[in-house]
């Protein structure tokens, strides 16, 4: 039995809403950075799921792109988390508030 | 599309297409080693000077490549383009990144010169291939090359906590329209089969609006509308630009800027102009125009506003960029070669305004050993700094669009621009455009005021500034004073490059 494929678009579809809404919920800046991973990954699955569509390869290999990009984003972002978390002691994005609009 | 789609790839071809992207990612590496290997011993003052010269020749070295080898056509599915107008917006970011890399000179927010300067130079790179692109693959890896660089340096302050604030802000608010700007290129993928721009457009023509077409379209404007800080998605502008090290701000603000307009201009004429599907692009509005409109309006009007209340001049610097943002969306909603020419005009000239207004404060900043920040600390500054002064009176001049200064031709041809053609974006929103403008007067006379009428705090001597970035800053004002005055030099350059009579 195969799974039809707009069953995994509606999951990659609710991931990346999950991923949204957690990134503007949660208020620790390491979960914040999750979410935007979990967005990524929603991305992946969509991609994969159309390359499997379309029967052409490059889909799939968008994806190898965008997890290398991913881990290079982890590294630069938990640089800067860790500079802040120098700074200052505390992860909570709410307390990150130097600058005001 | 299979390896087999390319029968024949040639391998030379695709070096000449990237000699210069090739020669400006080795003079990172180059700046990098010389630093980190040879001067370890040496003062930062060497250093600079040193690292400053090697990210200088290679710029000047990558702009020699591009037009001692000019290359044309595309390579590889649209990954590679290469014409006469890539070339000109290539050349124009090395320019300004060499002036970055001259602003920079003698700065102290940071001893780790050789890094700074490699970060700049991959940035640079990201940018030229991100120019030279029609294929979302390449759009985006190149994007985030730009922007994790841009990252880094506008956190590269480690002992300011504003900078590392600034730096998160972009970094959270970067990865999430990252992430939205790939969930449109999935969708786009899936409704068409390709990565590459033309082929995507070719697919999209003839379609209704169909939803999923549109939530793509939104989608693909929110990650470029945040790269270049268009209301809604200018939140991180702010602080990135208040907190970064003022040399970073000035590139995020001025070479990012220009590159990103240029993509967001090519994905939406080339990729996406057949969005509603009425014929093709040069006779019917695209699927995207009400959201680009509503964009631009909300920039124009938010961003001119906000700069009213700001007390930190760059902050100012900041909003009053939301609502340049705004009114070089017109070039893109007038969807005709006109309109692009406008922009590219526009987003060049304000790039040189807006990195010398920064280069100012960079300056002043190193002469004084102090933050300058709030309007009132650059009270009396001409009677301290007189140079200077008059520099920061060209650039904020230019930026509110006086003539014969460059920032007045740019809003001309790019208003023109809007209102000429069978495709002209609504009269009301040129009408609001130039209204913003005048008030746009207003706060930038304000600075001005300050520093030719302000008095300045007892015993403030005369200001020691380094040579070479006073210097770079005359020949930036230079530049935005004969541009203004000969507009043709560029007009007409980016005109020929595009084939326009």
């Amino acid at each position: 039995m195969t799974v039809p494929l707009a069953y995994y678009l509606v999951l990659s579809a609710v991931l990346f809403s999950i991923g949204v809404a957690a990134f503007l919920i949660r208020r620790n800046i390491i979960t914040v950075f999750l979410a935007i991973e979990l967005m990524l990954n929603a991305v992946n699955l969509a991609f994969v799921t159309f390359a499997h569509q379309w029967r052409i390869v490059n889909g799939q290999i968008f994806v190898f792109f965008v997890m290398v990009v991913a881990a290079a984003e982890a590294a630069v972002g938990l640089a800067i988390i860790i500079t802040i978390f120098r700074a200052r002691n505390t992860l909570n994005i709410d307390q990150v508030d130097l600058m005001k609009l | 599309m299979t390896a087999a789609g390319y029968p024949g790839v040639s391998y030379l071809r695709l070096l000449l297409m990237t000699l210069p992207q090739i020669a400006i990612a080795a003079t990172a590496f180059l700046a990098l080693t010389v630093d980190l290997a040879t001067l370890r011993k040496a003062s930062l003052r060497t250093r600079w000077r040193v690292g400053t010269l090697i990210a200088c020749a290679g710029c000047a070295g990558a702009i020699l490549l591009l037009f001692l080898y000019p290359q044309y056509g595309s390579f590889g599915d649209g990954m590679l383009i290469a014409n006469p107008l890539t070339r000109v917006v290539q050349t124009a970011l090395l320019v300004l990144a060499a002036f970055t890399a001259l602003l920079s000179f003698d700065a102290v927010f940071t001893s780790h010169i050789g890094e700074y300067l490699a970060v700049i130079l991959f940035a640079t790179t990201g940018m030229m291939f991100l120019v030279a692109s029609q294929n979302f693959l390449l759009i985006f890896i190149s994007l985030e090359l730009l922007s994790l660089s841009l990252y880094i340096l506008a956190a590269f302050n480690k002992s300011s906590r504003q900078s590392a604030e600034g730096a998160l802000k972009y970094f959270l608010f970067g990865g999430m329209s990252a992430a939205f700007l790939l969930f449109g290129i999935s969708l786009l993928y899936g409704l068409t089969g390709s990565i590459n721009l033309v082929e995507i457009n070719r697919a999209i023509q003839g379609r209704p609006l169909t939803p999923m077409l549109a939530v793509a379209l939104v989608m693909t404007v929110t990650g470029f509308g945040f790269k270049v800080a268009a209301v809604p998605f200018h939140l991180w502008a702010p602080d990135a630009y208040q907190g970064a090290p003022t040399p970073s701000g000035a590139f995020i603000a001025s070479s990012s800027k220009v590159a990103s307009f240029f993509v967001f201009a090519q994905v939406m004429l080339v990729g996406l102009a057949a969005g509603q599907g009425s014929g093709a692009w040069h006779n019917s509005k695209a699927g995207w125009a009400p959201v680009i409109v509503a964009v631009a309006a909300l920039s124009m009007i938010l961003g001119n506003l906000a700069a009213i209340v700001q007390t930190s001049v760059r902050r100012l610097l900041a909003y009053s960029a939301v609502g340049h943002a705004g009114y070089m969306l017109l070039g893109i909603l007038a969807q005709s070669a006109w309109g692009v020419r406008a922009l590219i005009y526009y987003v060049i000239t304000y790039a040189l305004a807006a990195i010398g207004a920064f280069g100012v404060l960079a300056a002043l900043e190193a002469g004084d050993n102090v933050g300058v920040d709030e309007i009132p600390d650059l009270a009396g500054l001409s009677r301290r700094a007189p140079v200077l002064s008059f520099c920061m009176l060209i650039f904020f001049l230019s930026l509110a669009g006086i003539p014969p200064l460059a920032g007045f031709f740019g809003k001309f041809y790019l208003f023109s621009a809007a209102l000429a053609g069978e495709n002209s974006g609504p009269l009301w929103l040129v009408v609001l455009a130039i209204a913003m403008s005048a008030i746009s007067l207003y706060y930038y006379l304000r600075v001005v005021k300050q520093i030719y009428v302000g008095e300045p705090a007892a015993a403030a001597p005369p200001m020691k500034i380094s040579r070479t970035v006073t210097a770079t800053l005359c020949v930036i004002a230079l530049l935005v004073v004969v541009l203004g005055c000969a507009p043709n030099l560029l007009v007409g350059w980016i005109g020929s490059a595009m084939h326009l009579p």
